[in-house]
């Protein structure tokens, strides 16, 4: 018997199918995406008591108050040159930065470690370590000490391996670390519009990404943004890549972090 | 006898259309791409604050790691109802509690999630959908209200303002 062909499959109505998905996924989907700043909560830890207070150089108090006029330290800012405080903090973050001397008295100072110090810093801890580990009786304040000396070694071990790095690309022997008190404090009342307090976090971020791109386009050749944009959209992969990037975004992290201390308004 | 002879004329030859699919399907697949969907459709009104260097949450949303809850004045029905008159969506609905119901909804939404494909609470973001009006005093009880439940990643939704000059504020 002769082998009857298949019929052909009228594709005439494929067209129709296609464009009712495509007006589907039109009105079903939006094109923009969602953007956001990205803000810790502190976690909540007992003070211990009589702790001496924060140093003035050290802190950069922005007020919004409820009229959303803004002061910046000691200067009040227009709403139309708010952008100024980009600079403001750029200012408060480099004022002081490289110098030993002839510092400005009433911006943060910094430190500068080395590999030297901070591998005596680590063999000091492990000493440590030892004898406390070697002690028979161990009461709760020697198990105490012993965690804490574990936080301390991880601790040094983190900036030992910092400064390496920061040498590897920089080819300086010091990292500039800001104090480690430095920060910027937000208040805001609680009837400030939402609008002032994101277009203040939208200066500070701006402040602070730009002299990390600045800086790590200088060691490393790629922008702090770039890098962290890689990361976020690899994040769940294990690649050496994605662990040299995470590397270099701690080092650049720790030469310029962002620490904001946003304040619960009380009026 | 001429050797070219003139066709009789047909009216206008019909067009090829079987590469049309094609096209059509080539849009559709940029589309289904280049876009995300909807969550909720608002119901209550955000008009965005604006910033600039803010962060992409897509990678936090293909990850599933966001929250998204929206604030603003409610579309329908009476605004003296709320505290303020800014009304709380939580995914679908508008929730009477307010911010106040904002731990239930976050612990609901952790724990319906099993455990090993969900980041740890800590760094669940929720992203407060603002409108530019809104006062921060409604944010930071929700701030408290979360870091006292562990939900310590949050984030402050605003558009990129792109390259104009200035940030448009409420004078009073």
């Amino acid at each position: 018997m002769a082998k009857r062909e298949a019929p052909e499959i009228n594709a005439g109505s494929m067209a129709d199918i296609a464009f009712l998905l495509l007006i589907f996924f039109l009105v079903t989907t939006t094109m923009d995406k969602d953007l956001a700043y990205l803000r810790k909560i502190p976690k909540k830890v007992e003070q211990p008591e009589n702790q001496p207070p924060v140093q003035k150089k050290n802190i950069y108090t922005i007020v919004i108050n409820s009229k959303q006029a803004i002061k910046a330290r000691d200067s009040v800012i227009r709403a139309d040159e708010i952008e100024s405080l980009n600079g403001r903090i750029k200012h408060f973050y480099l004022v002081n930065r490289d110098k030993k001397t002839d510092r400005a008295k009433n911006y943060p100072y910094y430190a500068f470690g080395t590999i030297q110090l901070y591998s005596k810093n680590l063999t000091q801890s492990e000493n440590k370590l030892e004898a406390l580990k070697a002690q028979e009786e161990k009461t709760d304040k020697i198990r105490k000490t012993i965690d804490q000396t574990y936080v301390m070694i991880e601790k040094w071990e983190e900036k030992l391996s910092m400064a390496r790095l920061y040498k590897e690309y920089s080819g300086k022997r010091e990292v500039p670390e800001i104090a480690f008190e430095a920060h910027i404090r937000l208040e805001s009342f609680i009837d400030t519009d939402y609008s002032a307090y994101v277009a203040v976090q939208s200066e500070i971020q701006r402040a602070v990404t730009e002299l990390r791109d600045k800086e790590a386009e200088e060691l490393f050749g790629i922008t702090y943004t770039a890098m962290n944009k890689y990361y976020q959209q690899n994040i769940n992969e294990d690649s050496a890549k994605l662990r040299d990037y995470r590397k270099k975004m701690d080092l650049i992290e720790l030469l310029f972090p962002l620490r904001l201390i946003e304040v619960k308004p009380k009026r | 006898m001429s050797k070219f002879r003139k066709k009789e004329s047909k009216g206008a030859p019909g067009i090829n259309t079987s590469s049309l699919p094609d096209i059509v399907f080539m849009l559709l697949f940029f589309f289904m791409v280049a876009t995300t969907t909807k969550e909720v459709d608002p119901l209550v009104e955000v008009s965005p604050a604006q910033g600039v260097g803010l962060e992409d949450l897509t990678p936090f949303k293909q990850r599933s790691e966001v929250d998204f809850l929206y604030l603003g004045e409610p579309r329908k029905g009476d605004k003296s109802k709320f505290d303020k008159g800014i009304a709380v969506q939580y995914d679908g609905i508008i929730h009477k509690d307010g911010i106040n119901h904002i731990v239930k909804w976050k612990k609901d939404k952790f724990d319906s999630k099993p455990a090993e494909f969900t980041a740890p609470k800590e760094e669940v973001v929720t992203c407060f959908k603002a409108d530019e009006h809104v006062p921060m005093g409604i944010i930071f009880e929700a701030r408290e209200l979360l870091g006292d439940n562990n939900f310590n990643s949050i984030g402050y939704y605003a558009r990129e303002k792109g390259n104009r000059r200035g940030y448009e504020i409420r004078q009073q």
